[in-house]
């Protein structure tokens, strides 16, 4: 594993913000995430839906595939203090194309786009204010050990605590928090102040 | 080993947050959040590095369970201590909240009860003093 002890995450250039109106006129934001990837639609597709290749970098644990619509699966959040545990149905799932669903509250919209010999994956995700830099930082890990995983050299999915572990952590999700003008968020306590 | 964290159920956070803070006048310590997941503490500006009160959301069967048996038998989910319960009742109330026990005498000690909009009553205690 002396690979995910060099990993370091790089500049916080795969999130941005999207903000429209709601129907109750409330700004409404979404969280979007770009990465190009040097690996197939088809073989990022799979990584999407397959529980098994989930395990490897996703920040939740699948009990189903993922990649069939009206299919019903069960998501539980990985290294949270308390189990959590949402089950979602699956909306949208147009192979190496497009998948929809929702991780609790949130909305998971994935879209694969071929881009060259790769492809260009986009999710969008609505996340409160108040986390979507912690959002951004965590997705923006989960996608680089995505991309080791499709290179065939997985390094261990890194989330929750594992994620905050990385002496980055406070620089990526302060970055992110900088871009989005919302608060730095003081998680882990006095992060900021280290 | 200390005691300084106890938790509640809450039907809704958000909902939660608002009621323990701006009616009963407690102050958010920690909020972080873990994709679904969120910790949610306040704390009495009173004692800010005292003890926390987890607002935990009820996302499981049995959480929802005992909280709505307990709240159906008039049993308070948490129970906090003031040196001035008709004061505190009267501000209370003036924000909004609904008592279902205004201030009463019980041996040793003064006891109101309000609800808290997520699922629970909260019991304020004054101690006798003799």
């Amino acid at each position: 594993m002396i690979e995910r002890e060099r990993y370091a995450p790089g500049p916080a250039n795969v999130a941005r913000v999207q903000k429209d109106r709601g129907q109750d006129g409330k700004e409404k934001w979404t969280l979007v995430l770009v990465k190009e990837l040097r690996h197939s639609p088809e073989k990022v597709w799979q990584a999407l839906t397959n529980p098994a290749q989930l395990r490897e970098w996703a920040p939740f644990d699948a009990d189903g595939n993922l990649g069939t619509v009206g299919a019903k699966v069960k998501l539980t959040t990985v290294g949270a203090p308390a189990p959590r545990v949402t089950e979602t149905i699956v909306t949208r799932a147009d192979p190496a194309k497009a998948l929809e669903y929702k991780w609790g509250n949130f909305d998971m919209r994935w879209q694969l786009e071929a881009f060259g010999d790769g492809t260009r994956l986009t999710l969008w995700t609505n996340i409160g204010h108040r986390f979507i830099s912690m959002g951004a930082a965590g997705w923006h890990i989960c996608f680089d050990v995505l991309d080791r995983l499709l290179a065939g050299q997985p390094m261990g999915r890194i989330v929750g605590p594992d994620a905050l572990k990385f002496g980055d952590w406070p620089r990526l999700s302060a970055e992110y928090a900088k871009q989005f003008g919302v608060e730095v968020p003081n998680w882990p306590p006095d992060a900021t102040k280290r | 080993m200390k005691i300084k964290l106890s938790s509640v159920y809450v039907n809704d956070q958000e909902k939660a947050l608002r009621f323990y803070t701006e009616v009963l006048g407690f102050a958010k310590k920690t909020d972080f959040s873990q994709g679904p997941y969120r910790w949610l503490t306040v704390t009495s500006p009173e004692e800010p590095n005292g003890t926390e009160l987890q607002l935990a959301l009820n996302n499981n069967s049995a959480a929802k369970t005992y909280q709505q048996a307990i709240f159906q038998q008039n049993q308070p989910a948490a129970m906090f201590l003031t040196d001035d319960i008709k004061g505190d009742y009267e501000r209370i109330k003036a924000r909004g909240a609904e008592f279902t026990m205004p201030p009463t005498d019980v041996t040793a000690s003064t006891i109101a009860m309000v609800k808290d909009t997520c699922g629970n009553l909260i019991q304020l205690t004054q101690l006798a003093r003799w």
